[in-house]
């Protein structure tokens, strides 16, 4: 078991798509894992995220979001 | 020295260490003897109407090699006539005037008797009253004990009607064969308790004869389940004590008891809120003078974090302990291989492989031997294989540093983030 790689290349999916601009936009999260939309404005993305690891970094980059108060928070 | 002097509701004794109520209670030779030994107090064997007891009536669990890992009893309360308890009570209180002397009492669920009992036995000199709303066995089918002790209602109820006719403190005892402790403890301290002690013992069947089928212990062949205590039942007892002392509602002191064998546990239940500790089991195995050395550990302890009263430790830990959803999720520890102290047992490699997070590789070293090595990015820090080392000092447990995105987040901050999600 490498769950470590795992986490690595969903850390770099979510990475990618952040240094694109995008940001997360809904979180639908059930027994296949986490379904995350990223957004940038014009374009939309979805990534099944299933690593425990990787579903932690995608709530701390929520939690970046929401203090530099980006969209999608109301 | 530290000052070991406590007080629960009121109730002062030279030290925390009070002997439960049960066997070691049952007469005033035996808390003579205890009190002779050293013991801070002692809630006396549960009166009410003389029972008929079984024989036989004990049994142990043995651990690998460990006597008294866990013990089970199916006594019921005192066989002894309430005049003679008193009697004894009022002479050994007379002996030992600075010690606590608890009356614990247990009668059916109606308020005259209730009276009635409160009555005559603080007549005799206690220094306060204890509920028996936790013995499990034999009196629960009579709708007393833990019959009671289960029903949040009754525990109100009885413990109102205590209230009405005691003069001294009432401490509520409460039975752990319930899904949460809070709800009863709860309900004591609505109905006027002063004080809650917990834990009673918890149902139990000691064990199977393997040659003859029996129950053990059994009674001509026949058993019923019994009361289990002693160091098995700690965590449990630890748990329930530290959750009724976080408690907001519960604004009463708390006796601690279950699995205190040491001064060790004495401590860690009064770090969870207890104001003292009760101690069954461990005099039942080791004889009233184990508390000579419970009084010198715990003196030794104070005096070494230099501390002044043991009052001091009551609740300092209780901050510490909360709910899981408050735990910091992107908080890690990873295991760390001493090599040099390793034995090459290979227990942490097997307990990793087969039941953990297969983390931990067998390598050479540059000589050939066999060394074993974490993979620290795949250890999830869940201790197994520090756990299993029988070497001391072979396996650390050490705080990874954080990196970016391990800031510290709770599972509820998280949840909270995306219930504020637009689509939610």
């Amino acid at each position: 078991m490498h769950e470590h790689k795992e986490f690595l290349e969903e850390k770099e999916q979510i990475d990618r798509l952040i240094n694109n601009g995008f940001f997360i936009t809904d979180v639908t999260e059930n027994l296949e894992g986490a379904f995350v939309q990223f957004s940038n404005g014009a374009d939309t993305e979805q990534l099944h995220i299933q690593s425990a690891s990787a579903r932690k970094y995608f709530s701390f980059l929520l939690k970046k979001q929401k203090e530099d108060t980006i969209s999608p928070f109301t | 020295m530290a000052d070991l002097t406590t007080s629960l509701a009121g109730i002062t004794s030279p030290n925390p260490f009070w002997l439960a109520s049960a066997p070691p209670t049952n007469s005033g030779y035996q808390v003579q003897r205890a009190f002779e030994a050293g013991w801070g107090g002692a809630v006396w064997k549960t009166m009410g109407d003389p029972i008929l007891n079984v024989s036989s009536r004990f049994a142990s669990t043995t651990f690998n090699g460990q006597r008294v890992a866990g013990f089970n009893n199916i006594e019921l309360i005192t066989d002894r006539s309430l005049e003679a308890n008193l009697r004894e009570i009022e002479e050994t209180k007379r002996k030992f005037p600075d010690r606590a002397i608890i009356g614990s009492i247990m009668v059916e669920p109606q308020q005259e008797k209730w009276h009635e009992i409160v009555k005559k036995v603080e007549a005799a000199g206690v220094d306060g009253l204890e509920l028996n709303f936790g013995c499990p066995h034999g009196m629960a089918e009579r709708g007393m004990g833990s019959a009671s002790g289960q029903v949040p209602e009754l525990v109100e109820k009885q413990t109102s009607w205590v209230k009405e006719a005691a003069q001294t403190p009432v401490i509520v005892k409460l039975t752990p064969n319930i899904t949460d402790i809070t709800f009863t403890a709860q309900a004591a301290v609505q109905g006027g308790a002063d004080a809650v002690s917990m834990i009673n013992t918890i149902n139990s069947l000691a064990g199977v004869d393997l040659d003859t089928w029996n129950t053990i212990p059994n009674v001509a062949g026949k058993g019923a389940h019994g009361g289990y205590c002693g160091p098995a039942v700690k965590p449990i007892a630890l748990n329930m004590v530290s959750e009724s002392a976080r408690h907001p509602e519960i604004s009463v002191p708390i006796s601690g008891m279950g699995g205190v064998s040491s001064w060790k546990e004495a401590v860690e239940f009064m770090l969870m809120g207890a104001s003292n500790v009760q101690v069954c089991t461990a005099a039942m195995h080791h004889g009233f003078r184990i508390v000579e050395d419970m009084i010198d550990g715990l003196n030794n302890y104070l005096d070494e974090k230099q501390i002044y009263s043991v009052n001091q430790l009551i609740g300092q830990s209780v901050p510490k302990f909360s709910d899981w959803g408050e735990l910091d999720l992107n908080y890690r520890v990873v295991a760390r291989i001493n090599n040099d102290a390793c034995i090459n047992c290979n227990k942490c490699h097997i307990a990793c492989e087969d039941t953990s997070h297969q983390c931990i590789d067998m390598h050479k070293d540059d000589q050939g031997n066999d060394i074993l090595q974490v993979r620290e990015e795949d250890c999830v820090g869940c201790n197994l294989c520090s756990i299993v080392c029988p070497v001391d000092g072979a396996i650390d447990m050490v705080e990874a540093p954080r990196q970016t995105g391990d800031e510290p987040m709770t599972w509820n901050e998280r949840q909270s983030l995306l219930s504020l999600m637009p689509a939610k």
